[in-house]
């Protein structure tokens, strides 16, 4: 690892490896039976082309998605919404499903990296990518998304509060593909919010928060809070809902809430912000996005 | 004054402007040559580390051609020619085999296709003896720490290197002491600025083909080929007209290629050994580790009395210049300079030392130490404003340094008196546009989002040009010759790093002689066929380059009219020049009597015919002086208390550039310099991992971020104004831009932010992090 | 591998190796040089490159991927050596410098005036944050954009 410095070119990709462009999920699963562990997904190619060029990983098979086009598409399906994991991130970005039903997917989307990116990049890949402060994550979690993952054994469902193990790495298996995205139907008349800060106007989250939640005779009832790059993955800031839950939106209640967001996290100093920034920064969006979401669950607000 | 000008004052799309937008234009890194091979160089893993052994065979099996400390010239050099012997001192080699810092390159390969030489470069083995480095100045300074250079070369001898400090320099002129004791106010500050990357968007590279003959032809990002040649002659030893560097297009460059980037001698060292073209283009995560800014440490000491007038001031200024001086003692020089130009001391003294640490090497970035001591300057006069109960604006118009002072901004050996200054109304209008009156108090506001106005002024110099010598080479040449249709071709070894430098000079040339500017052709030229210049640096490039311009223009216009006398029958001094955009070149007339007149093609063409010659004009140019330009911002931001961020609402800018050529590119100066500044005072640094010895960020950009379109004010916030005067010494008057649009910006933020929130930042970039903690503590000085 | 594309409006065949980005096939070998390499992650924009109308970046774009695809560069925005409305407006703003940025800059803002022929500037500054410029601040950029718009829906 010491010369590592001497194993970046990122003029080229330095790595040899044998490209296969499936023409079926079938035909990628049996590819995926077959190497597993020696074989990377090539959905968009944002994340996965730049950790070549980084020399983390080194896959000596690539599958491309670009031929399957049942991973691709948005339609409303029972139980929700389905969203192939392969759709282009612009693609969700400009749906009018995503925009109408789902809109705090919509704004999530819409703060990934650049046009380009978005251009290139697919939900799938974001997921799959699983770093602690994918944009896309957060909102997936406070809206309750459920992941479908294949392989040649069959399909299951994993709920994306269990998908994230770590930075890096999922709950799916080496031969497993990550096929679609299920969000069920938001409750009615919930309000909710997404909230990112960055160095910049393009830059990975130096903390992201979404927050989703409806209310009933003007308390808080249902109530989820997602935390990016505050923790080795996405979290939930359960204490914080748990506290919020039941009870009437005053912004002293809010401001404890925000508080209690700490419970949840354990951020790390990095080349992007401190821990103790991130700590700052994860009440004051946590509070920003429940006084957003309180309004436009048509609650009184701030 | 203004209407009686064709092209200068109005804006006109830049030359090279059609290449540039059609994706034609061709850099330096656009360069592929047949049978060329690709170049990959190895790197130091640590930041202080002795070669004990390398092993190259396995790049060799792989049949690349292999480089190492072992096989380039035992030349210790300087790669920055600016500077006179006296002023110079030599820490570099092409290679070594004593690494100083992360990145620096030990060997080097060349093969057939960038992969194969990766992979050549992944087959070196290398044994290295760690040894203790040092990322910190002060630590650096301790006695008994270890030594990057034991001993370094100045003047053709060798010299010793004490406690790592690189060179020193002392001033001191009346009695300090004296001066402070008079004072009604001391303020004493440690300032701290930030390690920044010039992030040029082309990374460094070279292309160089060896030609029959011994002799090597070099397409590089450079903004001096012919110090790029001078350099490669005096460590490779081949004689200097067999040498020939060629003008390219250069993708940015902000004082990074003012010194010949290593990856020149390291691409000839390879195309000498392989004989064959060899490409060397760095990655962005190599040029990362090849430049970038020189970080400070000022401890500043002003004193005034109640009635405003400055009485002392003192400054110590550590410099963290990285494992090698580029222009290190220099700087030390215009660092002084820069201070002493901005407002007037009676008494000063100053001690600038330079010291080694194992990081990335620092070289010049836009200002050359200008926008770090006027960001610290700007804030002290601030503060000492406040302190005096003195209007900040009143405080700094009645100390500063203009029209009629002595004027020293680049270094005590460069001095001339200032005779343009548009200061005063450039604060006064700058004041009006921004409504400084109805500024907040500072620290007064309460609520969550919380807006101040900041102040800032200074100022660059346009050239290093002065009436006697020095220590600084600063001339530049020019040729001008006369087509048979009209045309002219104008010949510069001047660079544009993109300001505009050369459709500046064409206005000039087209404006004296009376042609229209199509006709000027701007020859993309090389170091045979083109005189000396020494740099497109210091904000040089119109006052200095333009006075070039302008006499070989005079001098081809003289020469016009006289041919045209005989033709014409008429009294040279009698005969005009018109522009005719019809007939597309300049037709040279007989005032008042209709008929008589020629076109400049017919009058070459004759020329030709009758065997007159060419009508041309060649001249070598040093300017006299060193005029200032002087630039105000005034910058409103709005801080979120909560998040730490600062959004920039309103920006006003005036330049006093002297004499305006081309209005919409100077206006694009400004805009750029505004963002750098922005960026520099809340965004920008490159730290260290003290583990690795490593940039934090290795190199990779995701982790160095720059202001993207989103990120700054929007059009209608962001005005740009001119006072224009007349610089006598400059060509139709004008003066230089480029720095000076830079210098002051991170001190407007920097009094913006203290006016919003109160609270003052001694280090940059002031993060939302560190805003957070100043507001949490309740910090405030 | 053997792909077929169609570049700058002509259909072409080229020979590519796995592992062979569309940056260095347009550059090296198909002596495209308009789109730049500014970093080779993603991060600058200067490669940008449009595949079937939108902005990608071919730093990041394996060469075998634009296989049936259709790609214009910089080079194959001008038609019959007429400008661009944006190409020209880019001239006449000032918007460029050093250059560097201009031709990935001037085929995003072709992508979003193709898409939204009468964008705020808000819009235009969120669509061209992708395309790092070290120059210009942007300002001329943004005007250059803005002018494009105006002209071309004369």
């Amino acid at each position: 690892m010491s010369m590592w410095i001497n194993r970046i070119d990122t003029h080229i990709l330095p790595i040899n490896f044998q490209y296969h462009a499936p023409k079926t999920l079938e035909e990628a699963l049996k590819l995926l039976a077959e190497y597993g562990d020696e074989a990377k997904i090539l959905s968009g190619g944002t994340d996965l082309l730049v950790k070549m060029k980084q020399r983390l990983i080194e896959p000596r098979h690539i599958i491309s998605l670009r031929n399957l086009t049942e991973l691709r598409g948005i339609r409303e399906v029972e139980g929700g919404i389905h969203i192939g994991a392969a759709t282009k991130l612009r693609e969700i970005e400009r749906s009018q499903i995503i925009a109408e039903r789902l809109p705090l997917l919509h704004e999530a989307v819409k703060a990934i990296g650049s046009i380009q990116i978005r251009n290139m990049g697919t939900i799938g890949g974001n997921l799959c990518n699983a770093s602690p402060a994918a944009d896309s994550a957060v909102a997936l979690m406070a809206l309750g998304a459920e992941l479908h993952a294949q392989s040649i054994e069959g399909e299951r469902i994993i709920p994306i509060e269990n998908f994230f193990k770590g930075p890096g790495a999922t709950a799916l298996k080496p031969v497993e593909l990550l096929t679609a995205i299920r969000i069920p139907p938001p409750p009615e008349n919930y309000g909710w919010a997404f909230r990112k800060i960055g160095r910049t106007s393009l830059d990975i989250a130096t903390v992201n928060a979404a927050v989703l939640l409806t209310l009933r005779g003007g308390r808080i009832d249902l109530c989820r809070i997602a935390l990016g790059a505050v923790a080795p993955t996405p979290v939930r800031a359960v204490r914080a809902e748990e506290h919020l839950r039941g009870r009437e939106p005053t912004p002293e209640l809010i401001q404890e809430a925000s508080e209690l967001v700490v419970e949840d996290i354990s951020p790390i100093t990095d080349v992007r912000g401190t821990a103790e920034y991130r700590v700052e920064a994860s009440k004051a969006l946590v509070r920003d996005a429940l006084n957003l979401s309180i309004e436009r669950a048509g609650g009184g607000g701030r | 004054m203004r209407q009686s000008f064709r092209f200068i004052g109005r804006s006109t799309p830049r030359m090279d402007g059609v290449a540039k937008v059609t994706g034609r234009e061709i850099y330096a890194s656009d360069i592929y040559l047949p049978d060329m091979l690709y170049a990959r160089v190895l790197k130091s893993p640590y930041p202080h580390a002795r070669v004990k052994h390398i092993d190259v065979s396995g790049a060799e099996r792989l049949g690349a051609v292999v480089v190492t400390y072992r096989d380039v010239p035992d030349v210790v050099y300087c790669p920055r020619l600016v500077s006179t012997p006296e002023a110079t001192y030599k820490d570099w080699r092409v290679l070594t085999g004593k690494p100083l810092y992360v990145g620096d390159p030990i060997a080097a390969v060349a093969a057939e296709s960038e992969e194969l030489a990766q992979r050549a470069l992944e087959a070196i083995e290398v044994e290295f003896e760690v040894l203790e480095p040092s990322f910190d100045p002060l630590e650096s300074m301790r006695p008994g720490k270890p030594l990057l250079h034991e001993r370094i070369r100045y003047m053709g001898e060798e010299v010793e290197v004490e406690n790592n400090i690189a060179c020193t320099m002392e001033i001191e002129q009346g009695d300090v002491e004296r001066g402070f004791e008079e004072a009604d106010v001391v303020l004493e500050r440690e300032y701290r600025t930030n390690r920044r990357y010039h992030c040029q968007l082309e990374p460094k590279t070279a292309v160089v083909r060896p030609e029959p003959g011994g002799g090597v032809t070099i397409w590089t990002t450079t903004q001096s080929i012919h110090n790029t040649r001078l350099l490669i002659h005096e460590i490779f030893g081949i004689p200097v007209g067999k040498i020939n560097v060629v003008k390219t297009a250069l993708g940015g460059a902000f004082g990074s290629s003012i010194q010949t980037n290593i990856v020149v001698p390291i691409a000839v060292a390879l195309a000498l050994k392989a004989r064959k073209p060899v490409r060397l283009a760095y990655t962005r995560e190599e040029d990362l580790h090849e430049h970038c800014a020189y970080q400070m440490i000022f401890r500043l000491k002003l004193g005034a009395r109640r009635d405003g007038r400055l009485t002392a001031g003192s400054l110590e200024a550590i410099l963290d210049i990285g494992a090698h001086q580029i222009q290190a003692y220099p700087l030390l020089g215009c660092l002084v300079g820069w201070w002493v130009s901005l407002y007037k001391l009676p008494n000063l003294r100053y001690v600038g030392k330079a010291v080694y640490t194992n990081k990335v090497p620092s070289c010049a970035m836009r200002g050359y130490g200008n926008p770090q001591i006027t960001w610290a300057v700007e804030s002290l006069m601030d503060e000492l404003a406040e302190e005096l109960g003195l209007d900040p604006l009143e405080f700094k118009l009645l100390n500063h340094v203009g029209l009629g002072d002595l004027f020293w901004g680049q270094g005590p050996t460069v001095k001339s008196i200032i005779k343009s200054s548009g200061v005063e109304e450039l604060v006064r209008r700058g004041a009006r546009l921004i409504g400084w009156d109805k500024r907040p108090k500072p620290g007064a506001q309460r609520g969550r989002y919380r807006r101040g106005i900041g102040f800032g002024r200074g100022f660059h110099t346009s050239s290093a040009g002065a009436p006697v010598p020095g220590t600084v080479v600063d001339y530049t040449g020019a040729m001008l010759k006369v087509n048979e249709d009209g045309t002219l071709d104008y010949v510069t070894a001047m660079m544009d790093c993109g300001g505009g430098t050369l459709t500046a000079h064409a206005k000039i040339i087209a404006e004296e002689i009376g042609v229209p500017l199509e006709c000027v052709n701007i020859v993309r030229a090389d170091t045979q066929t083109t005189l000396y210049d020494v740099c497109t640096h210091a904000s040089r490039g119109v006052y200095a380059g333009g006075a070039a311009a302008l006499q070989v223009a005079r001098e081809v216009k003289r020469k016009l009219l006289e041919l045209a006398a005989r033709v014409l029958d008429a009294y040279p001094h009698a005969l005009k020049i018109r522009p005719d955009e019809e007939r597309g070149q300049g037709v040279i007339y007989v005032e008042g009597v209709e008929g008589r007149e020629i076109t400049i093609g017919e009058l070459a063409s004759m020329a030709r015919h009758k065997n007159w010659g060419t009508i041309a004009a060649v001249a070598s140019v040093r300017q006299g002086s060193c005029p200032p330009h002087f630039t105000a911002y005034f910058v409103e931001v709005e801080v979120d208390t909560e998040t730490g961020k600062v959004r920039p609402i309103r920006v006003v800018a005036g330049a006093d550039v002297g004499r305006v050529i081309n209005p919409k590119l100077a206006e694009g100066q400004i805009h750029g310099g505004f963002a750098m500044g922005w960026s520099m005072a809340l965004l920008e640094d490159t730290p260290y991992d003290p583990r690795s010895g490593d940039l934090l960020n290795k190199g990779f950009i995701t982790d160095y971020k720059l202001p993207t379109a989103r990120d700054l004010p929007p059009l209608e916030d962001f005005q740009v104004f001119f006072v224009e005067t007349e610089e006598p010494t400059g060509p139709f008057g004008a003066k230089g831009l480029g720095e000076g649009a830079l210098n002051p910006v991170a001190g407007a933020i920097a009094n913006a932010i203290y006016n919003a929130i109160g609270v003052r930042f001694y280090e940059l970039p002031i993060t939302p992090d560190k805003i957070l903690k100043a507001l949490k503590g309740g910090e405030r000085r | 591998m053997k792909i077929r594309f169609k570049l700058n409006g002509r259909e072409i065949e080229a020979e590519v190796e796995p592992n062979t980005l569309l940056l260095n096939l347009l550059r090296e070998h198909l002596h495209l040089t308009g789109a730049k390499y500014g970093c080779g992650i993603g991060e600058c924009g200067a490669c940008t490159v449009l595949l079937d109308g939108e902005p990608i970046l071919s730093c990041l774009t394996l060469a075998v991927e634009v296989d049936g695809r259709e790609i214009t560069t910089i080079e194959g925005l001008a038609r019959d050596g007429e400008l661009h409305p944006l190409q020209r407006a880019f001239l006449e703003e000032g918007a460029v410098q050093c250059g560097f940025c201009t031709p990935g800059m001037i085929l995003t803002a072709k992508a979003l005036l193709d898409e939204n022929p009468n964008p705020s500037e808000e819009e235009i500054r969120e669509y061209l944050k992708g395309n790092l410029c070290r120059c210009t601040g942007y300002v001329n950029i943004v005007k250059a954009v803005k002018r494009a718009a105006e002209e071309m829906a004369r």
